[in-house]
């Protein structure tokens, strides 16, 4: 029924360009090319196939996010945070990876070496910001900026402005062309690690920490587990705030849990709250930084009035204490 | 009967002779890309949807992820109420559920890949009839050829899910696969030349090949891929008959309309490539 034609110059083109974009930007190209390296017994170059799915928010595949190796000696001002977390993710990428922004540091005469180094580095990537604030005046468009290199940033942000979008960082990543995939997730972590360092605490600053993040044996179960979060010792009925602003992902009941409820900050970052007696949020309700979502309590797996504060950064549970200024005594008797 | 020399006048006109071969280069070579028309048509129909698909899938996993999440507590709260069953409230991290939510994205979008993209390989060009056999028309007894006409009609007087339905969301994926191939084609041609033509040179050329490429794979691709999918479906529906017909596909409706509407909607940013 498609009537055949002799000439097949353009067809050929299109055909070219959709085969050359389904290879390598969809799954099922990852496949393919996953097949084809089996078959010639060579080593794939394809993204794993869920990494398709990650966006920038999402679960990195190979690069871990890294936390501050010492406690912080004061709290970050939001610039501060900002170079924090550039400055962590910077170190976490590979080197091929975090080339352009070492290109750029130089460009703007800030030392590259200063910019990985763990005492240095937050200063030198605050210098950077700094020096790219007048172009990128966006706090998202200047980590595309950093990550990516400025001219791949402006571009992306014309096409987003084009395509009418938020400048978000996902949005900008996603008019990049292939070969910035790394630099896409080192803004992704290093904005992941700055909203980190920017959160409020859930309940008044005084509250104990009964049980730290970390292994250990569980008090109910007697068995060696990961703890994912901290036990901040505070009486039934304490209010439990809002750590940033959000929105409710899940507000449920169970056995293991209590009362929880998770909230979705955006930016890849997710807080839950466990064992509480009341829960005053729905799911979906957008929260504000220090509004009032549940009151602490005893409810599920817990021998004691506790709440369990769990920090949770492109999905992956981190050690919330790591992005205080102030270190809290710890005790070791676990509710 | 008499046989003899048949009189002129009874025959069909003469086709015109053929035309001398073109001698300029890129007719030859078009000429010759012409030929292999049968194996790149079907895999560039296949890849379009397939980029479509992706394009509109990629849009769907936080959705995903708040859908896992309900589902999670719920199992919760079941598995919640027995002290037996309890321990499997953590089977499900918050990670797992990510990663579920992924898992489901990426089925998702194969499953939709099957119902949309595969039948695309079934692609076939046909030759216009040749006037020597026009005897046969004559005579009667022509082999009846399947006509766009005669598929429409049945679409309209026998409309079933999977008639309407599976062409729909092709043109949606097409048009979001169009997409993201020109915005690809925008960003490579604009990073990688813009030292060599400068700046302005490499934006409007990058312009250019983006609107270029969205115009020509929708003109080249994008229709056929719609029209090989209401062929396929017709197939599909015509072989089950009256009510089966109606049944027939439903499953693969379902996978389809909710990326369809994905791509429309937000993956298909069209006039941004001439803003």
């Amino acid at each position: 029924m498609f009537p055949s034609r002799a000439k097949g110059l353009l067809d050929f083109c299109m055909a070219a360009l959709c085969l050359w974009a389904a290879y390598h930007h969809t799954p099922a190209g990852a496949l393919v090319r996953g097949a084809v390296a089996w078959a010639t017994g060579t080593r794939s170059t394809a993204r794993p196939l869920l990494a398709y799915y990650d966006g920038v928010s999402g679960t990195s595949v190979s690069e871990p996010l890294l936390a501050p190796a010492v406690p912080l000696a004061r709290p970050l001002t939001d610039a501060e945070a900002l170079a924090w977390g550039t400055h962590l993710a910077l170190k976490g990428l590979e080197p091929r990876a975090r080339q352009p922004a070492l290109t750029l540091a130089t460009e703007l005469g800030v030392s590259s070496t200063a910019l990985l180094d763990a005492g240095e580095g937050p200063a030198a990537a605050r210098k950077l910001h700094e020096a790219l604030a007048a172009d990128f005046p966006g706090e998202e468009a200047r980590l595309a900026a950093l990550f990516a290199g400025r001219v791949p940033a402006r571009y992306a942000l014309e096409r987003v402005r084009a395509q009418g979008d938020a400048p978000t960082l996902e949005q900008l990543a996603q008019q990049l062309p292939p070969g910035f995939e790394g630099a896409s997730v080192g803004a992704a972590q290093a904005q992941a690690l700055a909203t980190a360092f920017g959160l409020a605490w859930p309940v008044h600053e005084g509250a104990r920490v009964t049980s730290p993040f970390g292994e250990r044996i569980h008090p109910v179960l007697g068995t060696k587990k990961l703890h994912t979060g901290v036990d901040l010792g505070v009486p039934i009925g304490t209010e439990v705030v809002a750590v940033a602003e959000g929105v409710v992902r899940r507000a449920s009941e169970d056995a293991v849990n209590g009362r929880v409820l998770v909230l979705d900050h955006g930016r890849g970052v997710t807080t839950a709250y466990c064992h509480n007696s009341e829960l005053v949020v729905a799911v979906g309700q957008r929260v504000t930084r220090g509004q009032l979502v549940a009151r602490s309590g005893n409810t599920g797996r817990s021998t004691g009035p506790h709440l369990h504060y769990q920090l949770e950064l492109a999905a992956r549970p981190m050690d919330p204490l790591k992005f205080r200024s102030s270190v809290r005594t710890v005790a070791r008797d676990a509710p | 009967m008499q046989w003899g020399p048949v009189p002129e006048a009874s025959l069909p006109p003469r086709p015109p002779a053929a035309s001398p071969p073109s001698s300029s280069f890129v007719a030859d070579v078009s000429r010759f890309l012409g030929g292999f028309r049968w194996a790149f048509m079907p895999l560039g129909l296949l890849a379009l949807v397939a980029v479509g698909v992706h394009s509109a899938a990629d849009t769907l996993d936080d959705r995903l992820v708040g859908l896992v999440d309900r589902a999670d507590a719920a199992f919760d709260g079941l598995v919640g109420r027995s002290d037996f069953t309890a321990p499997m409230v953590e089977w499900v991290s918050l990670e797992l559920r990510t990663r579920i939510a992924r898992v489901l994205a990426l089925t998702w979008e194969l499953a939709a890949d099957l119902v949309l993209a595969l039948p695309a390989l079934g692609y076939r060009e046909t030759r216009a009839p040749v006037p020597a056999e026009a005897w046969r028309a004559a005579l009667g007894n022509a082999p009846a050829r399947p006509s766009w006409r005669a598929l429409w009609t049945r679409c309209l007087r026998r409309p079933t899910p999977m008639r309407w339905l599976r062409p729909l969301a092709t043109a949606a994926v097409a048009l979001a696969g169009a997409c993201a191939v020109a915005r690809l084609i925008q960003g490579t041609v604009y990073l990688s030349w813009r030292e060599l033509m400068g700046d302005g040179a490499a934006d409007v050329l990058a312009r250019g090949l983006a609107v270029g490429a969205l115009v020509g794979v929708m003109g080249t691709l994008g229709w056929r891929a719609v029209l090989r999918n209401l062929q396929h479906a017709d197939e599909a529906c015509e072989a089950q008959g009256g009510k089966g017909a109606f049944r027939r596909g439903w499953l693969g409706c379902a996978v389809v309309v909710p990326l369809a509407v994905a791509a429309v909607v937000d993956a298909s940013p069209v006039l941004s490539f001439l803003r």
